[in-house]
């Protein structure tokens, strides 16, 4: 009877080793693959938060987990990939440091930067007007647009067809002012992250999607029985969040972005993850922080 | 100051809507909690050893497995596989058949609390086994776990912010909130409001128990 | 029935590497379990004795404190620390976090969510102990008092031992509690079972099985049972060892959360 109730504690504590030991051996194959890239670095001013960052060999990015193609985790080797991760790598090989990645969800990524839990948020961010209050914005690096995701057989054709309907976007997007101005008679589901929105579409809880096209096409590429309708609701360049002030550390994300876009990287990354699915071609954007200001005024 | 009361002001609407569907998902769930637990409660002092059984079975799953994960189960695993379940049905379903586990212990402890010699004293007396439950056990047993019960409707009060978080998004108190707190960016003093609408309700049930204790102690 | 059991949709459990992938997100569940566990006991304790201190001041002080602590919603801690906790303290944590614990530990944010965790069980647990405590004939400490012991030696020596083993089915169940709300983390973005559950289940963007959201979050569900159950019985046993040790009697307390455990032991409470 005895042997029986410890047979129990026995199981579970050799169970919890043995994960142990699993995240031992990830963890320290995963330091070995990024620390790679620490042989050529720049020299930077001291007081700069690139020197900063250099001084404590890493940066914090704050990214999407799961909004494919932009940034999530692939369950296969827990590690975190996308258009986003791509230019969170640059950024981080020009500064020869190691970078971290943090889940930033929709309304928690500006807190993020300004209580610096994270050095610079590359998260799917469009710029806008309201934001730029809280924090600053690279140039953009990306142009999306708003589109809105239906099931193939649902019969919503575009924007007009939402009244009464359930569509769900992330808590503390834009989604939720332009779809209250755009459908007011639409329903709102607002969740935490669009992973929440695809399952909820998936399993007919909710009608329809808004948000970027991007994120949608994403949505898409795992599950084919979902389409784009309608018109350009809006456009949304996206933008990397930078503390509030930080000139240096902004002009020098500006750079590496730049670059990123004329060196050819950014047209491989945009084949990689969203143009070997759509079969488009786009080339980088042209907008520049103003305009993209400009427009949500 | 000024801000807290501007906050309060300006978002009245949204603010007394969460808390009116928090309302509403405490409401539904509290019945279903007390006609579940009742009905465990009873299968849990059958006496037969497997309706006994199935009770302790009930309470022990349901007690052990985090609400979260049964509403994701009741939510989206549901919908899944096929059953067209609602938010409102999976969200009061689960906070309620979650806090029946815990009402059918209160029920059976509450049971239990009457001694044995009251029982064989009753039926000693002529009375049946349920004039016994009926005029000895359960009117003693309904003072013991009143205030029991008090405590476990103010978890569950607290637990119905869960269900706003999960899957489910019901705009209630706390997650009307949140949307405030990303549209403002004041955190503080939306989360401020969500607080006092929480613990105005624990406070409302808190006092509605100790009213209905003091209605039915024994005066000694 | 027949869609729970389809081998079709248990067939996740052994591609790829979801199964390991979902088991060792409730390893960071357990580690914050028990890491709260701890300071919620320790921090608990002092508050139960502060709350029982002959100080007034210190004693309505502490009252307030607990009461609004374990009447506020944990989710509603958790989101509010994990957006307003200051910058320095989350550094602090971060630097001050051994190297041992996993690097989703090691987070700012799951310092907010430890915090959160024990602040509100911390106050539940003070309410156990302190009913506890009182539940102990009050000629206890009187005659220890008159066998001239101080307050420390009274309370070490005396009211403690026998007060705090009176609370352990409660004390446990509000562990139990406790181990299942650290889902809730999942809700500011700290990488555990239910993240990883959601990522299993919801994207599928690199092919492979797909893994159906019932049967995950089952499998998930059956993890939380079996460490609870264990834990229990951990309880059961040590309830049983000590009556025998003892030769008391200790009422049994079965199926409590939070205050309910209380309000069993002590009806008449009275705050």
């Amino acid at each position: 009877m005895k042997t029986m109730r410890w047979r129990w504690l026995t199981v579970l504590v050799a169970a919890l080793a043995l994960g142990a030991c699993g995240e031992e051996k990830k963890s320290a194959t995963a330091t070995a693959t990024t620390a790679a890239p620490a042989a050529a670095a720049r020299q930077f001013a001291a007081g700069t938060t690139m020197a900063k960052l250099q001084k404590e060999k890493k940066i914090t990015i704050g990214v999407k987990f799961d909004v494919p193609p932009f940034g999530f985790k692939n369950p296969n080797t827990g590690d975190v990939e996308g258009f986003d991760i791509d230019i969170a790598k640059a950024i981080a090989d020009e500064l020869g440091v190691t970078p971290k990645y943090i889940e930033a969800l929709s309304d928690n990524r500006i807190q993020f930067l300004k209580d610096g839990t994270a050095d610079l948020i590359l998260s799917t961010m469009t710029i806008n007007a309201e934001r730029d209050q809280e924090i600053d914005f690279s140039e953009p690096y990306f142009i999306a647009k708003g589109r809105i995701l239906v099931k193939n057989d649902s019969g919503i054709k575009g924007v007009a067809d939402l009244a009464g309907k359930k569509v769900c976007t992330a808590l503390g997007s834009t989604y939720e002012e332009t779809l209250k101005k755009q459908a007011p008679k639409a329903k709102l589901t607002l969740v935490d992250s669009y992973s929440e929105c695809l399952e909820s579409i998936q399993n007919g809880s909710v009608d329809a999607v808004s948000t970027d096209d991007v994120i949608l096409t994403g949505m898409i590429i795992q599950d084919d029985t979902l389409k784009l309708v309608g018109d350009v609701l809006t456009t949304e360049p996206y933008g990397a969040g930078i503390k509030q002030g930080d000139k240096e550390f902004k002009a020098f994300v500006d750079e590496v972005i730049a670059k990123f876009k004329s060196d050819g990287r950014w047209a491989a990354s945009y084949k990689k993850w969203i143009g070997q699915y759509t079969k488009e071609d786009q080339k980088p954007p042209t907008m520049t922080l103003k305009e993209a200001l400009a427009l949500s005024k | 100051m000024s801000k807290l009361l501007d906050l309060l002001t300006q978002n009245a609407d949204e603010l007394a809507g969460g808390l009116w569907v928090t309302c509403r998902l405490v409401a539904g769930a509290f019945a279903i909690a007390l006609v579940v637990g009742t009905f465990v409660a009873a299968l849990r002092i059958a006496p037969s050893k497997w309706l006994r059984r199935l009770g302790g079975i009930y309470v022990e799953t349901l007690r052990n497995l985090p609400l979260l994960v049964l509403l994701f189960i009741s939510f989206a695993g549901l919908r899944r596989a096929g059953v067209p379940i609602g938010p409102w049905t999976a969200g009061i379903a689960s906070l309620g058949l979650y806090t029946a586990a815990y009402v059918a212990e209160v029920l059976r402890s509450g049971v239990f609390s009457v001694s044995k010699g009251q029982v064989e004293a009753s039926l000693s007396l002529g009375f049946s086994y349920a004039q016994t439950l009926r005029r000895i056990v359960l009117p003693q047993a309904f003072r013991t776990v009143l205030s029991p019960l008090g405590s476990v409707t103010i978890a569950m009060i607290k637990n119905s912010a869960i269900v706003g978080v999960s899957l489910l998004a019901l705009p209630d108190l706390l997650k009307e909130v949140r949307i405030i707190a990303a549209r403002t960016f004041e955190t503080t003093e939306a989360f401020f409001w969500a607080a006092v609408g929480y613990l105005l309700l624990t406070g409302a049930a808190t006092v509605v128990f100790r009213l209905l204790e003091r209605k039915f102690a024994i005066r000694r | 029935m027949g869609y729970l059991f389809d081998p079709d949709n248990w067939e996740w459990l052994v591609t790829g590497n979801r199964a390991r992938f979902l088991f060792e997100g409730f390893l960071v569940n357990v580690q914050i379990a028990l890491i709260a566990m701890v300071f919620a006991l320790v921090v608990g304790l002092g508050l139960s004795l502060a709350r029982l201190s002959r100080n007034r001041v210190v004693r309505t002080v502490t009252g307030v404190w607990i009461d609004v602590w374990r009447n506020l919603p944990l989710i509603f801690v958790i989101l509010y620390l994990a957006l307003a906790l200051p910058e320095t303290w989350r550094d602090a944590y971060e630097n001050a976090a051994p190297e041992f614990l996993p690097d989703a530990l090691r987070t700012g944010r799951v310092f907010a969510a430890l915090l959160a965790l024990v602040l509100y069980n911390s106050a539940v647990l003070a309410e156990i102990m302190r009913a506890g405590i009182l539940s102990l004939d009050r000629g206890q400490g009187e005659a220890a008092t008159a066998l001239g012991m101080s307050y420390w030696q009274r309370m070490r020596l005396v009211i403690l031992p026998q007060g705090l083993r009176r609370m352990v089915p409660a004390t446990v169940s509000q562990l139990i509690t406790l181990n299942k709300d650290t889902t809730l983390v999942s809700i500011i973005a700290i990488e555990e079972v239910m993240r990883h559950g959601r990522v299993v289940t919801g994207v599928n963007f690199f092919g492979g099985v797909q893994a159906p959201v019932l049967q995950v979050f089952i499998f998930i569900g059956l993890m939380f049972l079996a460490t609870n159950l264990a834990l229990s019985r951990l309880s059961r046993r040590l309830e049983v060892r000590e009556r025998r040790r003892s030769g008391t009697t200790v009422k049994p307390i079965s199926g409590a959360e939070d205050q309910l455990a209380v309000a069993q032991v002590d009806p008449g409470r009275s705050s």
